[in-house]
């Protein structure tokens, strides 16, 4: 299994001080965008700008922190897969609530 | 001992289990199970999270409520203290496949630090809620009798409490309390209450204080349970770098064999990763409904 | 390669994984995944004895119509502890955790599990998990139902729910752990030759139950873990009157519950699989529509949860995407069933033991199937909840499905795990008895079930007691031929025929080693050259062999 052992360095001290910046950056616009009401946008639009950036420093820690990025098919697959699994969770139980008092149960 | 066919000296890498043709398979083998280990953790969390979707889409100005009662700032800074922590542990695991002992001795150190200020960060927090009659448990909070000779006026209505207003904290049997549903009362002149709110905190019409502060100790159980299932995976977290800063004191991890902390890190940042999603969904729900 | 004929030493006698070691702290302390499943083996035997006292007295109290046998609240013990005792400590471990742990690494080549340690940790937890789950027991048991439904469960039962809850939550990391060890296993431990479309169907399908062990598992963990904690603070989601909702309750519980049911079958039809390609002596038709439709029901399975959920209040809307999808959810099984019959067709078909376990499954898991169908259709679940047609349905599944499949691997690989053959007559005999005993005992329960007869109930109409005599009468026999295994599989650990390395002349991996094989299970490492369940020279089968003892093979 020699390719598993690639370019194990990865990308560095420097790399791993420049996503660490993108971390904290994030956190700072989480924090200072939440204070501010886009709900004119669409309602929701605060949560869906915090789970964006919250996804998107997740994808960081995973990429470079854990490695993902050098990492066999498999380990992306079990990493994304069970987002996916997830997302089944979240989606069907929803499709209860959010169905519920719907077309000939609704209270109009 | 079993009687082998083949019984020439076989060189084993050091740390190479018995199973195991080779140092690759091992690693592999380590590897993909961690990340399965990982992946049922996500599921195990996930759980809650369903529950807190479900909760949310129904009862969204209670959970807006009881967020704005948590301390948006204490929550950012255990944010940036988990980052850090995972910076260190990414160098650890950096210098562990360098072979540089001290440089991963003092990484752990500095992990463990970061790790332990988190908790005691929460530890302050959850003082706090108890103190405030916010723990949803009857019984759990700091006590604080009536006084018998304050002057008994007419009690306010729930919604016409004003943001931010401070009154004396009464608690005499320690229950969860809550006075404030002044963002009731703003939602529903905006006309943005969703069907399970507009039969959930109303009776007869009229605003429900008692129905709404059940909703929002609905908010303040999942986050007790949420950041207390995460703070318990913490300690975890901790014992598991004592365990790597005796091992790596003793020199085990070098450029050959660094399996374990690297293993060690990926549960590390899964920690991070879990808190990186709780931190805006728990704190910052409902900041833009206060300006 | 008889197990006893060579000597590698001068007056040694080669050692195989039962005799190498035996201290108590040898087996206690073993990293052997054959003597950890050995020790599965036991705790899985002995908690299906226990669920079986149950299931007793729960035929003996329905002979008669009134409740008097039990009180009801005693009968709502019985019941429970029949179901968690069947489903989390009998059930769900079996076929992985006792032929799964022995045989797969066997099958794919490999010298161990790729993790024995957490094996071992894996049957610590098992055990921990059913010391607590007794324990609860004696001190008074749990009254909810196995589905601990809330609020009853959170708020007003008076049994040991946070007890029993603890035991399942602990069991569950048993489950995933195994799960997590077979995933990383059939990826690294392969021996060289041996790609993913030469594996033995068993190992598909339990490749198929370990993702559902470990993605489905840990909700249900999370669900119970709040339940108990609703129950010991008194706040929580799932009780309406402090603001909860015990339809989330039944979402989250059979997120996991109903793919469990999916990790209680799947093993079964892996060794279906393996048994009807055997005992047909014909490679198994459809090899690659098999190994997919394994996986198919794993991931599909996760989407059906909601038809358990039909009459709770749950919407109509997704009440109908619940019952589209459980009705493509038995696709997958159809196509495993179809290829099985293939199979057959042509084959040169023996009637061991193991195959009459085996063809039994075919009939008995297509019934309980094709009423799944029937309780999958929105309408007629109206009619049907709640009723015996529902208990019926399951236990054709998990019985008539599961434990024959489960009775059939033992049988099969007995020989290799123990070396030594059990009495076939009395093997044919005993596969009778629970065939009969089975058909007899839950037949009429559909019929009950479609005339109205609640389940959970210890009293019913006095019109259902005919009915009722003939389901007791049926588990007598099924009772009997359940006992009979033990009775004979122990006799011939001691007086029973030395069984040769391959008893069955099959091509696997696991039968080119001897019986019972040593702790490193090969003597060398194999090179696989050869497609899975090819009966023929090609294969290295001794065709000699097999002429001399009339097993014909079927190209």
């Amino acid at each position: 299994m020699s390719e598993y052992h690639g370019d194990e360095l990865h990308i560095g001290i420097p790399g791993y001080l420049g996503v660490f910046a993108v971390l904290v950056v994030g956190t700072i616009l989480t924090y200072s965008a939440a204070t501010y009401d886009l709900d004119f946008i669409f309602p929701g639009a605060n949560t869906l700008l915090a789970l964006l950036i919250a996804f998107t420093k997740m994808s960081c820690v995973m990429l470079f922190f854990m490695h993902v990025r050098w990492s066999p098919r498999l380990i992306w697959l079990a990493a994304v897969g069970s987002f996916f699994w997830l997302a089944i969770m979240f989606a069907y139980t929803m499709q209860d609530y959010l169905t519920r008092s719907q077309g000939v149960f609704s209270a109009n | 001992m079993s009687a082998h066919a083949s019984d020439k000296f076989v060189y084993h890498e050091p740390g190479l289990q018995h199973q195991f043709d080779d140092m690759g398979q091992q690693e592999e083998s380590v590897g993909i199970g961690m990340w399965f280990f990982l992946a049922q953790e996500i599921m195990f969390f996930g759980g809650l999270f369903t529950a807190y979707l479900v909760y949310r889409s129904k009862f969204p100005m209670a959970f807006a409520a009881g967020s704005n009662h948590l301390d948006a700032f204490w929550g950012g800074f255990n944010t940036l203290v988990l980052i850090v922590s995972s910076l260190t542990m990414a160098l650890t695991v950096f210098y562990a496949q360098k072979s540089n002992r001290s440089a991963q001795i003092v990484l752990i150190i500095l992990t463990m630090i970061f790790g332990a200020t988190f908790l005691g960060v929460k530890a302050i927090e959850y003082t706090d809620k108890y103190n405030h009659g916010l723990i949803p448990v009857a019984g759990w909070n700091k006590r604080a009798p009536a006084d018998p000779a304050a002057a008994h006026g007419e009690a306010k209505p729930c919604w016409e409490v004003a943001h931010g207003e401070e009154h004396k904290y009464v608690n005499p049997r320690g229950e969860f309390i809550w006075t404030d549903c002044s963002l009731v009362k703003q939602a529903q002149d905006h006309n943005y209450l969703t069907e399970s709110e507009r039969n959930g905190y109303f009776s007869s019409g009229q605003i429900d204080g008692n129905k709404f502060r059940d909703k929002v100790r609905i908010f303040y159980y999942l986050y007790f349970v949420m950041t207390g299932l995460h703070a318990l995976h913490m300690v975890v977290g901790l014992f598991l770098m004592a365990w790597l800063l005796w091992t790596a004191w003793k020199g085990y991890y070098t450029a050959e064999y660094y399996m374990p902390v690297e293993m060690s890190g990926l549960y590390w940042h899964f920690v991070d990763i879990v808190w990186i999603f709780l931190f805006p969904l728990l704190y910052l729900l409902g900041r833009h409904f206060m300006h | 390669m008889q197990s006893e004929a060579v000597l590698t030493h001068p007056g040694e006698k080669k050692l195989n994984y039962l005799t190498n070691g035996t201290t108590l702290k040898s087996w206690l302390l073993t990293k052997d995944h054959k003597r950890i499943a050995i020790m599965y083996l036991i705790s899985v035997s002995v908690f299906f004895m226990i669920g079986g006292m149950f299931a007793a007295t729960i035929r003996l109290e329905l002979l008669t119509p009134a409740s008097d046998l039990l009180e009801t609240g005693s009968y709502n013990k019985v019941f429970t502890e029949h179901g968690i005792m069947m489903i989390f400590f009998f059930l769900i471990p079996s076929i992985p955790a006792v032929i799964g742990n022995f045989i797969l690494p066997i099958m794919i080549g490999a010298k161990d599990l790729a993790l024995p340690r957490i094996n071992l940790l894996s049957l610590y937890i098992y055990w921990i998990a059913g010391g607590l789950a007794l324990y609860a027991l004696m001190v008074g048991g749990v009254d909810t139902g196995w589905t601990f439904y809330t609020p009853y469960s959170t708020t007003f039962s008076n049994s040991y729910v946070m007890l029993v809850g603890l035991a399942i939550f602990i069991n569950g990391f048993s489950s995933i752990l195994t799960g997590l060890n077979f995933i990383v296993t059939i990826h690294t431990m392969r021996a060289p030759g041996m790609t993913w479309f030469r594996l033995p169907l068993f190992v598909w399908a339990h490749y198929a139950v370990s993702l559902v062990m470990v993605l489905g598992t840990p909700v249900v963990a999370i669900t119970v873990l709040l339940l108990a904690v609703e129950r010991f603070a008194h706040v929580g989601i799932f009780d309406p009157s402090i603001g909860g909702d015990p339809i989330l309750f039944q979402h989250m519980f059979w997120f996991y519950s109903h793919p469990a049911v999916y990790i209680m079958v799947l093993p079964g039809m892996g060794v279906v699989s393996e048994l009807i390609s055997n005992f047909s002596r014909k490679k198994i038709f459809g090899y690659e529509f098999i190994a997919f439709s394994s996986i198919a029901i794993a991931v599909f399975g996760f989407l059906v949860w909601g038809h358990h959920l039909f009459v709770s209040g749950q919407s109509m809307y997704a009440g109908m995407v619940f019952s589209f999808l459980t009705m493509v959810v038995a696709v997958p099984s159809a196509i495993k069933m179809f290829n099985w019959t293939a199979t057959l067709y042509k084959g040169s078909v023996s009637f061991d033991t193991p195959m009459l376990y085996a063809l039994g499954f075919m009939g008995l898991f297509l019934i309980g199937g094709l009423t799944g169908l029937f309780l999958g259709a929105m309408g007629l679940a109206v009619h049907l909840s709640e009723t015996y047609f529902v208990v019926a349905h399951f236990h054709y599944v998990m019985v008539g499905g599961q434990v024959i499949a489960y009775l059939g691997g033992i049988h099969y690989w007995w020989p290799k795990m123990t070396g030594k053959m059990y009495s076939e007559f009395w093997g044919k005999i005993s596969a009778m008895l629970v065939f009969v005993g089975f058909n007899l005992t839950f037949f009429p329960q559909f019929i009950l079930g479609y005339l109205g007869m609640p389940r959970r109930y210890a009293a019913y109409p006095p019109e259902f007691q005919v009915l009722n005599i003939f389901s007791t009468a049926g588990a007598s026999v099924l009772g009997i031929g359940m006992l009979l295994p033990v009775i004979y599989l122990v006799h011939s650990l001691i007086w029973g025929k030395t069984a040769g390395d391959n008893p069955w002349m099959h091509p696997g991996l696991e039968w080119r080693t001897s019986s019972p094989p040593p702790t490193e299970n090969f003597e060398k490492t194999p090179v696989v050259t050869w497609e899975a369940y090819e009966f023929g020279e090609e294969s290295g089968l001794d065709l000699e062999e097999a002429r001399r003892r009339d097993l014909v093979t079927v190209t």
